[in-house]
């Protein structure tokens, strides 16, 4: 009988324990990929910002491969390919294998690395959009590099920037789901293995859909309460 | 008696943009509360060299004294330790932008207290005391909680003009502070400037008031195409203009605002 309630549950043939593991899993996944991103995001972006030429130029070549190549491309790139690297150094050194790496470190990775492409062009963008008159003021009261940037662009900029960044963590749940390739248990591994067991494909696959819009209507509530707090003091509103 | 001491001065002052050359040797000083006012066409670097005493725009070559800090920096540039003196400097002096440029995420309050605070380190409750006062000086005591986006231009200018006054400065430099103001708006921010004057504040305006350049200033100074053309008091300087060009931008102004 097609969507047997009990499959998905807590009980004794219920696959809801694992559900909710896989669920958490993706979480974990997406958090790390998306912090990853955010730090070296960051750093890119003060590299077109601030960086002499050549540091210029590299961040901008980083940012064309990476937002230029199929996400499950990169994937595939650093978990096979980071293998076969990890072997072939491993063997090198005479120490003794199999070799391996873990799905959860190359797909976060992965992950990470892709959004910090975009994530440094959502910070890049922020800043211009900092009116510079407002830094000038900050600058000629004698503030340092760091408290000007503290005290006077990051709160400005992350008037444009929360938005931008809400899409950016949206699109790293979505390619979590990629990270499945490696095996690694996260939602999207774990509904397609329960739908394969039960041959209950709908059931699962839309119980999979139901943990992802869990998560995405959560994280979206909390940006949504960031940019309200971000946009204090300016026309559209905010407390 | 002795003289006041020189607040600020600038010797062999030159800037360029590009291939443009805007200021081509300027040597001015300042004694303690003189009220200088910089006049002349636009584009004859006036605002320029304004912006190049706090080094918001660096020098390509000469010398910027405030208090008992100076640089000369060369090829407009500063090294890591002139930097840190340019820092010192510009806590001694206030600078009041055309545009106001104050901060939108913070209230009036806190933009009058975010210097004293985070970069004078006073503390909190004497700053919020002092920030107070100045409100009141300029009339917005009842704005303290508002945003500036909420304010009229004259209201944003005035507390503008407290936010520089809060870092108790050496002096004060206004950059044409009424330019970007309606014209029923400018008489309350002069107002509030020529008050400042009668308490013996040490100040430099850019501006193109010139009945209130008149008024209030002790000296004025006459800039065209990056040179001083002449400088004296309001009374020679509007009343019988030495130079030729100085006599016809005065004319053409006073012929216009007629």
């Amino acid at each position: 009988m097609p969507g047997d309630l009990t499959l998905i549950g807590f009980g004794p043939d219920g696959w809801g324990l694992a559900l909710a593991r896989a669920g958490l899993m993706t979480l974990y996944v997406s958090v790390s990929a998306f912090f990853c991103g955010l730090m070296l995001g960051t750093l890119i972006a003060w590299a077109r910002v601030a960086g002499n030429w050549p540091l210029r130029k590299l961040a901008e070549i980083y940012v064309t491969i990476f937002r230029g190549v199929p996400d499950i491309l990169v994937i595939y790139l650093f978990y096979f390919g980071g293998r076969q690297v990890v072997t072939a150094v491993g063997t090198a050194l005479g120490l003794p294998g199999p070799f391996d790496i873990s799905g959860f470190v190359s797909g976060m990775l992965a992950i990470g690395l892709i959004s910090a492409a975009s994530q440094s062009e959502v910070l890049r963008g922020a800043y211009q959009a900092v009116p510079k008159g407002t830094i000038e003021a900050g600058r000629v009261s004698g503030m340092t590099r760091f408290t000007l940037f503290r005290r006077i662009i990051a709160p400005q900029a992350m008037v444009t920037a929360v938005p931008g960044m809400g899409n950016q963590w949206q699109s790293v749940i979505k390619e979590s789901a990629l990270v499945s390739v490696t095996g690694l248990v996260e939602t999207m591994r774990q509904v397609s293995v329960a739908a394969g067991t039960t041959q209950e494909h709908f059931l699962f696959y839309a119980a999979g859909g139901v943990i992802y819009l869990i998560i995405t209507t959560l994280s979206d509530q909390f940006f949504r309460l960031a940019e309200k707090r971000s946009l204090r003091g300016h026309e559209q509103g905010g407390v | 008696m002795s003289l006041p001491s020189t607040a600020l001065s600038i010797a062999g002052l030159h800037k360029s943009f590009g291939s443009n050359e805007v200021l081509r040797g300027i040597d001015l000083s300042a004694r303690d509360g003189d009220v200088i006012s910089l006049i002349g066409a636009s584009g004859s670097g006036k605002s320029t060299l304004l912006r190049c005493i706090p080094m918001l725009e660096i020098p390509d070559a000469g010398t910027v004294t405030v208090g008992e800090d100076n640089l000369s920096p060369e090829g407009g540039r500063l090294t890591r330790g002139q930097e840190s003196v340019a820092r010192r400097m510009r806590g001694h002096l206030g600078f009041v932008f055309q545009n106001f440029n104050l901060w939108p995420h913070r209230t009036v309050l806190q933009n009058v207290v975010e210097a004293p605070l985070f970069v004078q380190k006073r503390p909190r409750a004497e700053a919020e005391e002092e920030a107070t006062a100045l409100l009141e000086k300029v009339g917005l005591a009842e704005k303290r909680d508002a945003w500036p986006a909420h304010l009229s231009g004259g209201q944003q200018q005035r507390v503008a003009i407290a936010r520089a006054l809060a870092q108790r400065p050496r002096a004060i430099l206004f950059d044409e502070p009424t330019s970007a103001l309606d014209p029923e708006l400018v008489g309350e921010v002069l107002k509030v400037i020529r008050a400042l004057a009668d308490e013996g504040r040490t100040m430099l305006i850019v501006t193109h008031e010139m009945g209130f350049a008149r008024e209030v200033s002790s000296q004025v100074v006459f800039l065209h195409q990056g040179l001083i053309e002449e400088a004296g008091t309001p009374e020679q300087l509007f009343g019988n203009p030495s130079s030729e060009r100085c006599r016809a931008f005065l004319s053409g102004h006073f012929d216009r605002n007629r």
